[in-house]
Formats: C-alpha cells, structure tokens, sequence
C-alpha cells in the first residue's frame, strides 16, 4: 500500500482523492479500486467463473457434436422444439420480471417488487416444471443419461439382438410374457394387440441364429421405431412400438448416436436446470426481506445471476433443440 | 467517512438515469422476435435448405445478439465502467481457445478409428437401414 493513509490538513489533495480541504484534524483517504460495489463486484467475479463453467460445457458439446458420424434428429429423440421454444420465452418473461422487481425497489415501491419478484419466481419454477416434463418424456421412451436404465444401442447389429433376447429371457420378464400371451384380445387396446402380434415376430426373428442387420432393423423399428418427420410432439403423430404399447417391457431400443445424445443433453439441460433451482431458492429468501432502496443492490445482484442463467439458456436452446 | 458512502451512493445509484421501462420492454420485444426468428430456417421460404451451414450460422448469430441484449441492458453493462471488459474479453477468448483445442482429438475423432471402434459406432448407413426397415414394416413407419 503505497497511497498514505492519513491526509495533514496543510496538504491540498496530495494524498489524491476526495479531499475536500479539512481543518485541524486528520482523516483517512480511501480510493476504491473499481466503480462498483462490493457485492456487485463479487457477482461479476464469480459470473465469470460461471461462465467458464458453461463455456467448457456448451464447447465440448459442440465438438462432440458436430465431430460425431451420426446425430440423432429432434424427433428421435422426442425433443420438442416448440416446448423449448416455449421455455425460453418463459425465461425472458422472468428476466423482465426481475429487472421490473429491481427498477420498483429502486423507486421505493415495494409492494410491487414483492409481486415482480414472486412472477419471476413463478416463472422459473414454470420453466423446471416444463423441464420435467420434458424429461418424463424422454425417460418413458428409455433415454436416460446412462445405463443400466437407458436403452439406447448405436446400431441394429448383432449385439442390439443379443441384448434384446436378454432381455427377453429375464425370469420376471417371461412371467409377464406368459401372462401376455394368456391375455383374451378384448382385454387389449387396437395397439397392444398390434404389438402383442409385432412381440411374437420379434421374439422369432433375435432367436434366430442366422439374422441379418436388417431384420435387427426390424426389430429395433418394431420396438421404438424412430419417428418420421412432422411427427412433432407428443400425441397423435407420434409413432408407436411395443416399448409403448408395453412399458414394462423396456426393450432394448437402437437410435444412432442416441447414447452421446443423451449424455450430453442431460448434462447440459441438468446443469442449467440445478443453476435455475438455486436462482429460484435465492429469489424465495428475497421475498422475506423489504424489497426498498437499501437492498437494491442485494436484489441487484441475484437478478444477475438470473439473467447469467437465461443466457446460458439462449445458447442452450439453438444447440439443442434446432440444430 | 461522508466521502466514501457518497461515493458508494453514487456508484450504486449513478444508473438511476439509466435503464428505464421503454428500454427493457423495447429488449423484451426484440428478444421475443429474435427467439422467433431463430425458426425462420424451418420455413419454407428458407432459400439455403441444402446447405445446413448456413442455418446454423443463422442461428448462432440470432443468439449472440440475444446474449448480447441480455448482457447490455438486463445485466446494465452497457453503464458500466471498463472493467467490464477485463471480465468479459479473457472469458470470450478461453472460450474459443477451448474449443479450438478440443477439436483435433474430439472434433476429428472419427477421422481416424480402430477397428474395434469402427465395428461398434453408429453411421449414416444404420440410420438409413431402420428407414428402410420401417417402410418395409408399415409402409409409413407408423402402427
């Protein structure tokens, strides 16, 4: 420390700084290093570190992606680009929520901080429940992040059967299979009965000891068959297999590059989504506090780590979702 | 004493003149336009179908400008003083460099496989095969 710490009152702004001329007594100069505040700063210091953070995830995912052979279209996969689009749109609106609740406690108005902060609060809690869903979704169909729940294989081959006649071997699942079969007709849906027939063909075509890819193909389309494009979201586009029909069956399913898919959305999207969770525990400290001027800079401060997290999310949703 | 919490004051409250209403609705506003336009490339009037490059840079550039809004006026950066720059230039810059490093051993990784990687990985071709599989199924590849 360099700069003296103490001002003599004959000396006229030579410590520099904000002398103003005393008389008689001594003071102690003090020149902040940056323009900001304390808190303000520390926000900023550890943002960049987030985005470190998010910059090591979006770009490993990005080389992964664009260096992989095959790359599961959207549909493959039963993302939604509408929810996406939907979800990001719900995280604007809180971003917009947020900067309102700050400009209203600068103002003094605090009750209407209180109810800008409780929509942005709202609001992201939206977004995990769509989120949720989204990823309902996907474990219903058995993407999962990582086996042994997921049944993601990379290609119809050999393989992908014999972990299909695993399956199919297993005690509780040819139990289960038995009782399928002993099932009178009227008791299925058009679809199950469709599938019960499909389960059979399959059951004869893996035990087959000289099949070939394709009829592998075949039984991985009969399982999950990948859908076609313009199925869309969920519901009547969507194409069914037996996985659906039964979903306690959880056969093994084949979408190309699924695996990789899978690891990197689930990382990406989960990651985001604790980050939005601790934005959102945050806020709801926020609402117990009085939301005027002197705490400003608190809500300040939370609402750049909200804004930190929508913007992840406005690279996150393209690199998922749409392309 | 006086001095330093004049100063905080001010630094706290020196935006006071900046940001406003009008402004963050006006970003609100281009930011919904801008999440819509990033769907522009799944129109049909969408000229460059064939070159799916193109569409990505669209997309990319449609979220750099949507982080970019974020940043100047939600974030209120466009206000701030210089050390906005000491933050935000070596982040941008190790970003890239990440990527950059990462692309001869990840980003090329299939330029150059085993075998045993070359008998286990997925290609163009499998996905063809389940196309084919299910049109020879269903005829449309739905029940």
């Amino acid at each position: 420390m360099s700069s003296p710490a103490i001002s003599i009152p004959t000396d006229h702004g030579q410590a520099g700084g904000h002398d103003d001329g005393h008389h008689g007594h001594v003071h102690l100069q003090y020149q902040p290093g940056l323009p900001l505040s304390r808190g303000k700063l520390i926000m900023w210091l550890f943002l960049s570190t987030e985005i470190m953070f998010f910059a090591a995830l979006l770009g490993s995912y990005i080389v992964l992606r664009f260096g992989a052979t095959v790359w599961p279209k959207p549909h493959h996969v039963h993302l939604s680009e509408p929810i996406g689009a939907f979800n990001t749109f719900v995280l604007i609106c809180s971003s917009v929520t947020v900067v309102l609740a700050l400009e209203a406690a600068k103002a003094n108005k605090t009750g209407l901080a209180k109810i800008w902060m409780a929509a942005t609060l709202a609001l992201g809690s939206l977004f995990l429940g769509i989120k949720a869903y989204e990823y309902q979704a996907k474990f219903s169909h058995g993407i999962y992040p990582a086996a042994p729940h997921g049944l993601i294989h990379e290609r119809p081959d050999l393989y992908y059967g014999s972990a299909v006649r695993s399956r199919l071997g297993e005690p509780a699942i040819i139990d289960k299979l038995k009782e399928l079969d002993e099932t009178p007709a009227e008791n299925l849906t058009a679809d199950q009965r469709a599938a019960r027939t499909a389960l059979q063909q399959i059951r004869t075509m893996v035990a087959d000891p000289g099949q070939q890819a394709f009829e592998m193909a075949v039984v991985a389309d009969q399982i999950a068959p990948l859908p076609a494009e313009g199925a869309g979201s969920h519901g009547d586009g969507h194409a069914h297999g037996i996985n659906d029909a039964f979903p306690w069956l959880r056969l093994p399913i084949v979408i190309p590059g699924g695996n990789m898919w899978a690891s990197t959305y689930f990382l990406l999207t989960g990651f985001h989504a604790v980050h939005v969770a601790v934005g959102l525990l945050v806020f709801a400290i926020l609402l117990g506090y009085r939301l005027g001027p002197k705490n400003a800079g608190m809500i300040e401060n939370a609402g750049l780590y909200w804004h930190f997290v929508d913007l992840v999310w406005i690279f996150l949703f393209p690199l998922l979702y749409l392309f | 004493m006086t001095d330093h919490a004049a100063h905080d004051h001010a630094a706290g409250h020196a935006d006071h003149a900046h940001g406003g209403l009008g402004k963050y609705i006006a970003v609100f506003v281009a930011l919904c336009f801008l999440t819509t336009m990033s769907f522009l490339t799944y129109s049909p009037a969408w000229p460059w179908r064939d070159q799916p490059q193109v569409g990505w840079a669209f997309m990319m550039a449609v979220s750099c400008t949507k982080a970019m809004l974020v940043v100047l006026f939600f974030m209120h950066v466009w206000w701030e003083a210089n050390w906005k720059y000491v933050l935000t230039i070596p982040a941008a810059m190790m970003a890239l460099f990440l990527v950059i490093m990462l692309v001869p051993d990840i980003g090329m990784r299939n330029r150059m496989v085993s075998q045993e990687r070359a008998i286990h990985m997925a290609r163009p071709s499998d996905l063809l095969l389940l196309e084919q599989a299910g049109d020879a199924g269903h005829g449309d590849g739905a029940h």
